[in-house]
Protein backbone atom coordinates (compact mmCIF):
# COMPACT_ATOMS: atom_id res chain seq x y z
CA UNK A 1 0.00 0.00 0.00
CA UNK A 2 1.13 3.48 -0.79
CA UNK A 3 2.15 5.50 2.28
CA UNK A 4 0.15 8.59 3.22
CA UNK A 5 3.10 10.76 4.17
CA UNK A 6 6.56 10.46 2.67
CA UNK A 7 9.46 12.51 4.00
CA UNK A 8 12.51 12.56 1.76
CA UNK A 9 15.77 13.76 3.28
CA UNK A 10 14.12 16.45 5.37
CA UNK A 11 16.31 18.89 7.25
CA UNK A 12 14.81 21.69 9.26
CA UNK A 13 16.44 24.79 10.69
CA UNK A 14 15.33 27.50 13.07
CA UNK A 15 17.79 30.22 12.18
CA UNK A 16 21.27 28.79 12.68
CA UNK A 17 20.29 25.70 14.64
CA UNK A 18 19.45 22.51 12.80
CA UNK A 19 16.55 20.73 14.46
CA UNK A 20 15.88 17.88 12.01
CA UNK A 21 18.73 16.11 10.23
CA UNK A 22 18.16 14.33 6.93
CA UNK A 23 15.03 12.50 7.92
CA UNK A 24 13.49 10.03 5.49
CA UNK A 25 10.33 8.37 6.66
CA UNK A 26 6.97 7.02 5.49
CA UNK A 27 3.74 7.00 7.44
CA UNK A 28 1.06 4.49 6.55
CA UNK A 29 -2.61 5.15 5.98
CA UNK A 30 -5.07 4.08 8.68
CA UNK A 31 -2.36 3.20 11.19
CA UNK A 32 -1.34 4.64 14.51
CA UNK A 33 2.24 5.84 14.29
CA UNK A 34 3.93 6.86 17.48
CA UNK A 35 6.93 9.17 17.57
CA UNK A 36 9.13 8.61 20.61
CA UNK A 37 12.40 10.09 21.75
CA UNK A 38 13.96 12.17 24.50
CA UNK A 39 13.00 15.74 25.25
CA UNK A 40 14.24 18.18 22.63
CA UNK A 41 14.77 15.42 20.06
CA UNK A 42 12.50 17.12 17.54
CA UNK A 43 9.34 15.02 17.96
CA UNK A 44 6.98 17.98 17.95
CA UNK A 45 8.91 19.51 15.10
CA UNK A 46 8.48 16.45 12.87
CA UNK A 47 4.81 16.28 13.71
CA UNK A 48 4.32 19.92 12.87
CA UNK A 49 6.03 19.63 9.50
CA UNK A 50 3.12 17.39 8.49
CA UNK A 51 0.59 20.21 8.69
CA UNK A 52 3.03 23.06 8.21
CA UNK A 53 2.56 24.48 11.67
CA UNK A 54 6.23 25.43 11.85
CA UNK A 55 5.89 27.98 9.09
CA UNK A 56 5.27 30.90 11.42
CA UNK A 57 8.30 30.29 13.63
CA UNK A 58 10.97 32.95 12.97
CA UNK A 59 13.97 31.63 11.05
CA UNK A 60 12.14 28.52 9.85
CA UNK A 61 13.76 26.84 6.86
CA UNK A 62 13.22 23.38 5.41
CA UNK A 63 15.08 21.38 2.81
CA UNK A 64 14.06 18.05 1.35
CA UNK A 65 10.53 17.03 0.43
CA UNK A 66 7.38 16.17 2.33
CA UNK A 67 4.60 14.44 0.40
CA UNK A 68 1.00 14.04 1.52
CA UNK A 69 -0.37 11.51 -0.96
CA UNK A 70 1.15 12.95 -4.11
CA UNK A 71 1.17 16.55 -3.03
CA UNK A 72 4.50 18.15 -2.25
CA UNK A 73 3.56 20.11 0.88
CA UNK A 74 6.35 22.64 0.75
CA UNK A 75 5.68 23.65 -2.83
CA UNK A 76 4.58 27.20 -3.33
CA UNK A 77 1.20 26.11 -4.66
CA UNK A 78 0.07 24.29 -1.50
CA UNK A 79 -3.02 25.73 0.12
CA UNK A 80 -2.02 25.48 3.74
CA UNK A 81 -5.52 25.91 5.17
CA UNK A 82 -6.84 23.08 2.98
CA UNK A 83 -3.96 20.89 4.12
CA UNK A 84 -4.83 21.59 7.74
CA UNK A 85 -8.47 20.72 7.16
CA UNK A 86 -7.25 17.29 6.08
CA UNK A 87 -4.57 17.02 8.72
CA UNK A 88 -6.02 17.96 12.10
CA UNK A 89 -3.99 18.55 15.22
CA UNK A 90 -4.39 18.20 18.98
CA UNK A 91 -1.93 19.93 21.28
CA UNK A 92 -0.31 19.01 24.54
CA UNK A 93 -2.43 21.37 26.60
CA UNK A 94 -6.10 21.48 25.65
CA UNK A 95 -6.78 24.84 24.03
CA UNK A 96 -10.39 25.72 24.65
CA UNK A 97 -12.00 28.94 23.50
CA UNK A 98 -13.96 30.92 26.09
CA UNK A 99 -17.24 29.82 24.55
CA UNK A 100 -19.87 27.16 25.13
CA UNK A 101 -19.15 23.45 24.68
CA UNK A 102 -21.39 23.47 21.62
CA UNK A 103 -19.55 26.39 20.02
CA UNK A 104 -16.18 24.86 20.76
CA UNK A 105 -17.02 21.68 18.89
CA UNK A 106 -18.21 23.72 15.95
CA UNK A 107 -15.35 26.18 16.02
CA UNK A 108 -13.70 24.94 12.85
CA UNK A 109 -16.82 23.61 11.15
CA UNK A 110 -18.67 26.85 11.47
CA UNK A 111 -16.08 28.68 9.44
CA UNK A 112 -15.46 25.95 6.93
CA UNK A 113 -18.93 24.65 6.17
CA UNK A 114 -21.17 27.53 7.15
CA UNK A 115 -23.76 26.39 4.63
CA UNK A 116 -24.38 23.13 6.48
CA UNK A 117 -26.05 24.84 9.43
CA UNK A 118 -28.85 22.31 9.69
CA UNK A 119 -26.31 19.56 10.35
CA UNK A 120 -24.59 21.37 13.19
CA UNK A 121 -26.36 19.77 16.15
CA UNK A 122 -25.90 16.35 14.56
CA UNK A 123 -22.17 17.00 14.09
CA UNK A 124 -21.87 18.03 17.73
CA UNK A 125 -23.61 14.89 18.92
CA UNK A 126 -21.64 12.54 16.68
CA UNK A 127 -18.21 13.94 17.45
CA UNK A 128 -18.87 14.18 21.19
CA UNK A 129 -19.99 10.56 21.11
CA UNK A 130 -16.85 9.63 19.20
CA UNK A 131 -14.71 11.02 22.01
CA UNK A 132 -16.99 9.52 24.72
CA UNK A 133 -17.90 12.92 26.06
CA UNK A 134 -21.55 13.01 25.02
CA UNK A 135 -23.02 11.44 28.13
CA UNK A 136 -21.06 13.73 30.39
CA UNK A 137 -21.99 16.99 28.67
CA UNK A 138 -25.21 16.45 26.76
CA UNK A 139 -27.25 18.39 29.33
CA UNK A 140 -24.94 21.37 29.44
CA UNK A 141 -23.91 21.98 25.86
CA UNK A 142 -24.54 25.69 26.23
CA UNK A 143 -22.41 26.11 29.31
CA UNK A 144 -18.89 27.47 29.11
CA UNK A 145 -16.37 24.84 28.10
CA UNK A 146 -13.85 26.37 30.50
CA UNK A 147 -15.72 24.69 33.36
CA UNK A 148 -14.83 21.21 32.10
CA UNK A 149 -11.97 19.25 33.63
CA UNK A 150 -8.62 19.07 31.81
CA UNK A 151 -9.36 15.57 30.58
CA UNK A 152 -12.77 16.59 29.30
CA UNK A 153 -11.27 19.67 27.68
CA UNK A 154 -8.72 17.54 25.87
CA UNK A 155 -11.44 15.22 24.58
CA UNK A 156 -13.36 18.31 23.53
CA UNK A 157 -10.31 19.51 21.56
CA UNK A 158 -10.24 16.14 19.82
CA UNK A 159 -13.95 16.40 19.05
CA UNK A 160 -13.36 19.87 17.61
CA UNK A 161 -10.60 18.53 15.38
CA UNK A 162 -12.72 15.53 14.29
CA UNK A 163 -15.70 17.72 13.45
CA UNK A 164 -13.77 19.11 10.50
CA UNK A 165 -13.54 15.53 9.20
CA UNK A 166 -9.78 15.29 8.74
CA UNK A 167 -8.08 12.27 7.19
CA UNK A 168 -5.19 12.50 9.62
CA UNK A 169 -5.03 13.44 13.27
CA UNK A 170 -1.72 14.64 14.69
CA UNK A 171 -1.46 14.48 18.47
CA UNK A 172 1.40 16.06 20.39
CA UNK A 173 1.67 14.42 23.82
CA UNK A 174 -2.10 14.68 24.22
CA UNK A 175 -2.16 12.99 27.62
CA UNK A 176 0.89 14.48 29.29
CA UNK A 177 -1.14 16.96 31.33
CA UNK A 178 -3.95 14.54 32.19
CA UNK A 179 -4.87 12.20 35.04
CA UNK A 180 -4.69 8.41 34.49
CA UNK A 181 -8.42 7.96 33.85
CA UNK A 182 -8.54 10.62 31.15
CA UNK A 183 -5.32 9.22 29.72
CA UNK A 184 -6.90 5.78 29.39
CA UNK A 185 -10.00 7.30 27.81
CA UNK A 186 -7.87 8.98 25.17
CA UNK A 187 -5.73 5.89 24.53
CA UNK A 188 -8.88 3.86 24.03
CA UNK A 189 -10.19 6.57 21.75
CA UNK A 190 -7.08 6.47 19.59
CA UNK A 191 -7.49 2.73 19.10
CA UNK A 192 -11.12 3.16 18.13
CA UNK A 193 -10.53 6.01 15.67
CA UNK A 194 -7.65 4.44 13.78
CA UNK A 195 -8.51 2.61 10.62
CA UNK A 196 -10.66 5.32 9.11
CA UNK A 197 -8.29 7.90 10.44
CA UNK A 198 -4.52 7.95 10.27
CA UNK A 199 -3.08 8.95 13.62
CA UNK A 200 0.40 10.22 14.37
CA UNK A 201 0.99 10.63 18.07
CA UNK A 202 4.02 12.02 19.88
CA UNK A 203 4.55 10.57 23.31
CA UNK A 204 7.34 10.26 25.79
CA UNK A 205 5.56 7.44 27.63
CA UNK A 206 6.89 4.19 26.22
CA UNK A 207 4.09 2.08 27.69
CA UNK A 208 1.62 4.29 25.91
CA UNK A 209 3.38 3.82 22.59
CA UNK A 210 3.49 0.08 23.22
CA UNK A 211 -0.21 0.01 23.98
CA UNK A 212 -1.58 2.02 21.06
CA UNK A 213 0.94 2.20 18.24
CA UNK A 214 1.12 0.05 15.12
CA UNK A 215 4.36 1.69 14.04
CA UNK A 216 7.00 3.42 16.10
CA UNK A 217 9.46 6.11 15.04
CA UNK A 218 12.39 6.71 17.35
CA UNK A 219 14.24 9.95 16.94
CA UNK A 220 17.08 11.48 18.87
CA UNK A 221 18.78 14.84 18.45
CA UNK A 222 16.98 15.45 15.20
CA UNK A 223 18.05 12.16 13.66
CA UNK A 224 15.84 9.22 12.85
CA UNK A 225 17.35 6.23 14.63
CA UNK A 226 14.83 3.52 13.99
CA UNK A 227 11.40 3.07 12.44
CA UNK A 228 9.35 -0.10 12.34
CA UNK A 229 6.49 -2.20 13.60
CA UNK A 230 5.77 -1.54 17.25
CA UNK A 231 6.24 -5.16 18.34
CA UNK A 232 9.60 -5.37 16.60
CA UNK A 233 10.91 -2.16 18.06
CA UNK A 234 9.88 -2.98 21.59
CA UNK A 235 10.90 -6.63 21.60
CA UNK A 236 13.84 -6.64 19.28
CA UNK A 237 15.25 -3.25 18.35
CA UNK A 238 17.99 -3.31 15.76
CA UNK A 239 19.92 -0.24 16.89
CA UNK A 240 21.99 -0.02 20.03
CA UNK A 241 20.71 3.52 20.73
CA UNK A 242 17.13 2.27 20.67
CA UNK A 243 18.00 -0.50 23.10
CA UNK A 244 19.60 2.02 25.45
CA UNK A 245 16.66 4.37 25.21
CA UNK A 246 14.11 1.65 25.89
CA UNK A 247 16.08 0.45 28.86
CA UNK A 248 17.44 3.63 30.41
CA UNK A 249 15.24 6.32 28.89
CA UNK A 250 18.44 8.05 27.83
CA UNK A 251 20.35 8.05 24.62
CA UNK A 252 23.74 9.06 23.33
CA UNK A 253 23.37 9.93 19.70
CA UNK B 1 27.46 51.45 53.24
CA UNK B 2 27.61 53.55 50.08
CA UNK B 3 25.22 51.17 48.50
CA UNK B 4 22.76 51.68 51.31
CA UNK B 5 23.05 55.42 50.91
CA UNK B 6 22.40 55.20 47.19
CA UNK B 7 19.36 53.14 47.83
CA UNK B 8 18.00 55.57 50.40
CA UNK B 9 18.49 58.47 47.99
CA UNK B 10 16.84 56.59 45.16
CA UNK B 11 13.96 55.56 47.36
CA UNK B 12 13.38 59.10 48.66
CA UNK B 13 13.51 60.48 45.14
CA UNK B 14 10.79 58.04 44.09
CA UNK B 15 8.63 59.01 47.05
CA UNK B 16 9.08 62.74 46.51
CA UNK B 17 8.24 62.63 42.84
CA UNK B 18 5.24 60.41 43.43
CA UNK B 19 3.92 62.65 46.17
CA UNK B 20 4.45 65.72 43.98
CA UNK B 21 2.54 64.19 41.10
CA UNK B 22 -0.32 62.99 43.24
CA UNK B 23 -0.67 66.23 45.18
CA UNK B 24 -0.66 68.28 41.97
CA UNK B 25 -3.48 66.15 40.66
CA UNK B 26 -5.24 66.43 43.99
CA UNK B 27 -4.93 70.23 44.07
CA UNK B 28 -6.26 70.63 40.56
CA UNK B 29 -9.15 68.27 41.12
CA UNK B 30 -10.15 69.81 44.42
CA UNK B 31 -9.93 73.32 42.95
CA UNK B 32 -12.29 72.28 40.18
CA UNK B 33 -14.53 70.50 42.66
CA UNK B 34 -14.73 73.41 45.10
CA UNK B 35 -15.43 75.99 42.44
CA UNK B 36 -17.52 73.89 40.15
CA UNK B 37 -19.77 72.15 42.60
CA UNK B 38 -21.88 75.24 43.45
CA UNK B 39 -22.87 75.43 39.77
CA UNK B 40 -23.97 71.84 39.47
CA UNK B 41 -27.62 70.99 39.75
CA UNK B 42 -30.14 69.21 37.62
CA UNK B 43 -31.15 72.38 35.83
CA UNK B 44 -27.52 73.16 34.96
CA UNK B 45 -27.08 69.74 33.39
CA UNK B 46 -30.35 69.68 31.49
CA UNK B 47 -31.00 73.13 30.11
CA UNK B 48 -29.42 75.23 27.41
CA UNK B 49 -27.18 78.13 28.24
CA UNK B 50 -28.61 81.62 28.28
CA UNK B 51 -27.12 85.12 28.17
CA UNK B 52 -23.74 83.91 27.00
CA UNK B 53 -23.35 81.39 29.73
CA UNK B 54 -24.29 83.64 32.62
CA UNK B 55 -27.47 81.74 33.12
CA UNK B 56 -28.93 78.41 32.16
CA UNK B 57 -27.00 75.20 31.76
CA UNK B 58 -24.67 73.25 29.54
CA UNK B 59 -26.93 70.64 27.96
CA UNK B 60 -25.95 71.36 24.36
CA UNK B 61 -22.30 71.84 25.24
CA UNK B 62 -22.26 68.36 26.74
CA UNK B 63 -24.09 66.93 23.77
CA UNK B 64 -21.71 68.70 21.40
CA UNK B 65 -18.73 67.12 23.11
CA UNK B 66 -20.41 63.73 22.86
CA UNK B 67 -21.23 64.24 19.17
CA UNK B 68 -17.66 65.26 18.37
CA UNK B 69 -15.96 62.41 20.15
CA UNK B 70 -18.64 59.85 19.28
CA UNK B 71 -18.22 60.49 15.58
CA UNK B 72 -14.43 60.62 15.99
CA UNK B 73 -14.62 57.15 17.54
CA UNK B 74 -16.82 55.83 14.75
CA UNK B 75 -14.36 57.17 12.17
CA UNK B 76 -11.14 56.17 13.91
CA UNK B 77 -12.01 52.69 15.16
CA UNK B 78 -12.37 50.81 11.86
CA UNK B 79 -9.23 52.42 10.45
CA UNK B 80 -7.26 51.63 13.59
CA UNK B 81 -8.58 48.07 13.66
CA UNK B 82 -7.81 47.45 10.01
CA UNK B 83 -4.30 48.77 10.19
CA UNK B 84 -3.57 47.03 13.51
CA UNK B 85 -4.62 43.71 11.98
CA UNK B 86 -2.55 44.43 8.90
CA UNK B 87 0.51 45.35 10.94
CA UNK B 88 0.33 42.35 13.24
CA UNK B 89 -0.83 39.64 10.84
CA UNK B 90 0.24 40.53 7.33
CA UNK B 91 3.08 43.04 7.30
CA UNK B 92 6.49 41.43 6.92
CA UNK B 93 8.54 41.33 10.11
CA UNK B 94 11.22 43.58 8.70
CA UNK B 95 8.79 46.44 8.06
CA UNK B 96 7.02 46.35 11.41
CA UNK B 97 9.60 48.55 13.12
CA UNK B 98 9.15 51.22 10.48
CA UNK B 99 5.39 51.06 10.85
CA UNK B 100 5.70 51.50 14.61
CA UNK B 101 7.95 54.48 14.10
CA UNK B 102 5.42 56.15 11.80
CA UNK B 103 2.63 55.62 14.29
CA UNK B 104 4.68 57.12 17.11
CA UNK B 105 5.62 60.03 14.87
CA UNK B 106 1.95 60.65 14.19
CA UNK B 107 1.29 60.57 17.90
CA UNK B 108 3.92 63.24 18.50
CA UNK B 109 2.39 65.81 16.13
CA UNK B 110 1.06 68.81 18.11
CA UNK B 111 -2.71 68.85 18.02
CA UNK B 112 -2.87 72.35 16.61
CA UNK B 113 -1.20 71.00 13.45
CA UNK B 114 -3.95 68.41 13.13
CA UNK B 115 -6.44 71.25 13.52
CA UNK B 116 -4.77 73.32 10.85
CA UNK B 117 -4.33 70.47 8.40
CA UNK B 118 -7.78 69.09 9.13
CA UNK B 119 -9.44 72.39 8.55
CA UNK B 120 -7.59 72.94 5.30
CA UNK B 121 -8.42 69.49 4.02
CA UNK B 122 -11.89 68.75 5.35
CA UNK B 123 -13.15 72.28 5.97
CA UNK B 124 -11.81 74.08 2.92
CA UNK B 125 -10.89 71.46 0.32
CA UNK B 126 -13.85 69.15 0.97
CA UNK B 127 -16.00 72.20 1.74
CA UNK B 128 -17.31 70.96 5.07
CA UNK B 129 -16.57 74.38 6.58
CA UNK B 130 -16.57 75.01 10.29
CA UNK B 131 -18.65 72.02 11.25
CA UNK B 132 -18.86 69.21 13.73
CA UNK B 133 -17.92 66.74 11.02
CA UNK B 134 -14.68 68.61 10.32
CA UNK B 135 -14.01 68.51 14.06
CA UNK B 136 -14.73 64.80 14.26
CA UNK B 137 -12.37 64.09 11.37
CA UNK B 138 -9.64 66.09 13.09
CA UNK B 139 -10.20 64.33 16.41
CA UNK B 140 -10.31 60.98 14.65
CA UNK B 141 -6.87 61.53 13.12
CA UNK B 142 -5.64 62.76 16.47
CA UNK B 143 -6.71 59.70 18.44
CA UNK B 144 -5.82 57.24 15.68
CA UNK B 145 -2.31 56.48 17.01
CA UNK B 146 -3.54 55.92 20.56
CA UNK B 147 -6.33 53.61 19.46
CA UNK B 148 -4.11 51.85 16.92
CA UNK B 149 -1.36 51.13 19.44
CA UNK B 150 -3.86 49.85 22.01
CA UNK B 151 -5.50 47.52 19.50
CA UNK B 152 -2.11 46.28 18.36
CA UNK B 153 -1.12 45.53 21.93
CA UNK B 154 -4.40 43.74 22.48
CA UNK B 155 -3.81 41.57 19.42
CA UNK B 156 -0.22 40.86 20.34
CA UNK B 157 -1.23 39.75 23.82
CA UNK B 158 -3.55 37.00 22.54
CA UNK B 159 -2.01 33.73 23.73
CA UNK B 160 -0.29 32.05 20.79
CA UNK B 161 -2.11 28.79 21.52
CA UNK B 162 -5.41 30.33 20.39
CA UNK B 163 -3.92 31.29 17.04
CA UNK B 164 -2.41 27.83 16.64
CA UNK B 165 -5.66 26.13 17.58
CA UNK B 166 -7.48 28.19 14.96
CA UNK B 167 -4.88 27.62 12.27
CA UNK B 168 -4.73 23.88 13.02
CA UNK B 169 -8.44 23.65 12.25
CA UNK B 170 -7.77 24.94 8.76
CA UNK B 171 -8.93 28.51 9.13
CA UNK B 172 -7.63 30.91 6.51
CA UNK B 173 -5.84 34.01 7.70
CA UNK B 174 -8.96 36.06 7.09
CA UNK B 175 -11.13 33.60 9.04
CA UNK B 176 -8.56 33.57 11.80
CA UNK B 177 -8.89 37.33 12.12
CA UNK B 178 -12.66 37.12 12.35
CA UNK B 179 -12.96 34.03 14.51
CA UNK B 180 -10.01 34.34 16.85
CA UNK B 181 -8.12 37.60 16.71
CA UNK B 182 -10.99 40.07 16.96
CA UNK B 183 -13.08 38.17 19.54
CA UNK B 184 -10.05 37.43 21.71
CA UNK B 185 -8.87 41.02 21.81
CA UNK B 186 -12.16 42.88 21.87
CA UNK B 187 -11.72 44.01 25.49
CA UNK B 188 -8.37 45.53 24.70
CA UNK B 189 -9.82 47.23 21.68
CA UNK B 190 -12.62 48.86 23.65
CA UNK B 191 -10.11 49.94 26.28
CA UNK B 192 -7.99 51.58 23.62
CA UNK B 193 -10.95 53.30 22.07
CA UNK B 194 -12.09 54.71 25.41
CA UNK B 195 -8.59 55.96 26.20
CA UNK B 196 -8.38 57.63 22.81
CA UNK B 197 -11.76 59.24 23.19
CA UNK B 198 -10.94 60.45 26.69
CA UNK B 199 -8.02 62.22 25.12
CA UNK B 200 -10.21 63.67 22.39
CA UNK B 201 -12.74 64.90 24.92
CA UNK B 202 -10.10 67.09 26.49
CA UNK B 203 -8.84 68.49 23.22
CA UNK B 204 -9.60 72.16 22.67
CA UNK B 205 -7.12 73.85 20.36
CA UNK B 206 -7.73 71.74 17.29
CA UNK B 207 -11.50 72.03 17.30
CA UNK B 208 -11.98 75.48 18.77
CA UNK B 209 -12.27 77.36 15.49
CA UNK B 210 -12.84 74.44 13.14
CA UNK B 211 -15.85 72.73 14.61
CA UNK B 212 -17.38 74.73 17.41
CA UNK B 213 -18.89 78.09 18.14
CA UNK B 214 -19.54 79.64 21.47
CA UNK B 215 -23.23 80.32 21.36
CA UNK B 216 -26.30 80.37 19.23
CA UNK B 217 -26.37 76.70 18.23
CA UNK B 218 -28.30 73.79 19.64
CA UNK B 219 -28.09 70.43 17.92
CA UNK B 220 -26.69 70.36 14.38
CA UNK B 221 -29.27 69.75 11.68
CA UNK B 222 -26.72 68.79 9.03
CA UNK B 223 -23.09 67.74 8.57
CA UNK B 224 -22.12 71.28 7.76
CA UNK B 225 -23.10 72.92 11.03
CA UNK B 226 -20.87 73.57 13.99
CA UNK B 227 -21.73 72.49 17.50
CA UNK B 228 -20.89 74.02 20.79
CA UNK B 229 -18.78 72.01 23.20
CA UNK B 230 -17.78 71.94 26.85
CA UNK B 231 -14.18 72.76 26.00
CA UNK B 232 -15.13 75.85 23.97
CA UNK B 233 -17.59 76.93 26.60
CA UNK B 234 -15.03 76.76 29.38
CA UNK B 235 -12.38 78.61 27.44
CA UNK B 236 -14.60 81.46 26.33
CA UNK B 237 -16.28 81.92 29.67
CA UNK B 238 -12.96 81.88 31.49
CA UNK B 239 -11.47 84.42 29.11
CA UNK B 240 -14.28 86.88 28.84
CA UNK B 241 -16.46 86.58 31.87
CA UNK B 242 -16.57 89.45 34.28
CA UNK B 243 -19.75 88.24 35.82
CA UNK B 244 -18.96 85.87 38.73
CA UNK B 245 -21.95 83.65 37.85
CA UNK B 246 -20.51 83.01 34.43
CA UNK B 247 -17.21 82.09 36.00
CA UNK B 248 -18.89 79.65 38.36
CA UNK B 249 -20.61 78.13 35.35
CA UNK B 250 -17.26 77.74 33.63
CA UNK B 251 -15.98 75.79 36.63
CA UNK B 252 -19.17 73.74 36.59
CA UNK B 253 -18.61 72.88 32.95
CA UNK B 254 -15.00 72.01 33.73
CA UNK B 255 -16.15 69.68 36.48
CA UNK B 256 -18.54 67.93 34.11
CA UNK B 257 -15.81 67.56 31.49
CA UNK B 258 -13.30 66.18 33.98
CA UNK B 259 -15.89 63.76 35.34
CA UNK B 260 -16.63 62.61 31.80
CA UNK B 261 -12.97 61.98 31.02
CA UNK B 262 -12.38 60.23 34.30
CA UNK B 263 -15.37 58.01 33.74
CA UNK B 264 -14.01 56.96 30.36
CA UNK B 265 -10.56 56.27 31.78
CA UNK B 266 -12.09 54.38 34.67
CA UNK B 267 -14.21 52.36 32.27
CA UNK B 268 -11.16 51.43 30.25
CA UNK B 269 -9.31 50.44 33.42
CA UNK B 270 -12.18 48.26 34.56
CA UNK B 271 -12.35 46.51 31.20
CA UNK B 272 -8.60 46.00 31.28
CA UNK B 273 -8.88 44.49 34.76
CA UNK B 274 -11.41 41.94 33.54
CA UNK B 275 -9.08 40.79 30.75
CA UNK B 276 -6.11 40.13 33.00
CA UNK B 277 -8.50 38.25 35.21
CA UNK B 278 -9.54 36.05 32.31
CA UNK B 279 -5.99 35.49 31.11
CA UNK B 280 -4.94 34.19 34.52
CA UNK B 281 -7.46 31.39 34.50
N1 LIG C 1 10.08 28.05 18.24
C1 LIG C 1 11.33 27.57 18.28
N2 LIG C 1 12.37 28.37 17.99
C2 LIG C 1 13.63 27.91 18.06
N3 LIG C 1 13.95 26.65 18.38
C3 LIG C 1 12.95 25.81 18.66
C4 LIG C 1 11.59 26.22 18.63
N4 LIG C 1 10.81 25.16 18.96
C5 LIG C 1 11.66 24.16 19.19
N5 LIG C 1 12.94 24.52 19.01
C6 LIG C 1 14.13 23.68 19.17
O1 LIG C 1 13.98 22.54 18.36
C7 LIG C 1 14.43 21.40 19.04
C8 LIG C 1 13.37 20.32 18.98
O2 LIG C 1 12.23 20.77 19.65
P1 LIG C 1 10.89 19.92 19.73
O3 LIG C 1 9.89 20.77 20.39
O4 LIG C 1 10.57 19.39 18.40
O5 LIG C 1 11.35 18.73 20.70
P2 LIG C 1 10.46 17.58 21.31
O6 LIG C 1 11.10 16.32 20.91
O7 LIG C 1 9.04 17.77 20.96
O8 LIG C 1 10.70 17.80 22.85
P3 LIG C 1 9.67 17.65 24.08
O9 LIG C 1 9.58 16.20 24.41
O10 LIG C 1 10.33 18.43 25.18
O11 LIG C 1 8.37 18.23 23.64
C9 LIG C 1 14.79 21.82 20.43
O12 LIG C 1 16.18 21.86 20.54
C10 LIG C 1 14.21 23.17 20.59
O13 LIG C 1 15.07 23.96 21.36
MG1 LIG D 1 7.30 18.34 22.06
Amino acid sequence: MKPLFTLKDVSLYYGESQVLKNISLTIDKGKVTSIIGPSGAGKSTILRTLNRMNDRIPGFQLSGEVFFDDENLYNNGTKVHLLRQNVGMVFQKPCIFPKSIYDNVLFGVRHLYSRRKHEFSQIVEETLKAVSLWDEVKDKLNQSALELSQGQQQRLSIARALAVEPRVLLMDEPTSSLDPTSTCAIEELVGRLSGNLTIVIVTHKLDQAKKIADDVVFICEGKLIEHGRSENIFSNPSQQQTKDYLKWHLCKC
Amino acid sequence: MRRDLKEVIFFSACIITTVTAISLLFIILSAILVRGLPAINLEFLTTESKEFGQNGGILYQTMGTFILIGMAGILAFPIALGSAVYQTEYLSLSLRGTADLLVYALNAVPTIIFGLFGYMFFGVFLKLGVSWLTGSFILAIMVLPTVLVSIKEAIESIPFKYLEAGLALGLTQERLVRAVIIPQSIHGMVTGLLLGLARAAGETAAIMFTATTFSGVLLPASFREPVTSLQTHILILAQEAINPRALTNAWGAALVLVALIMLMSLGSMLIRATITHEAER
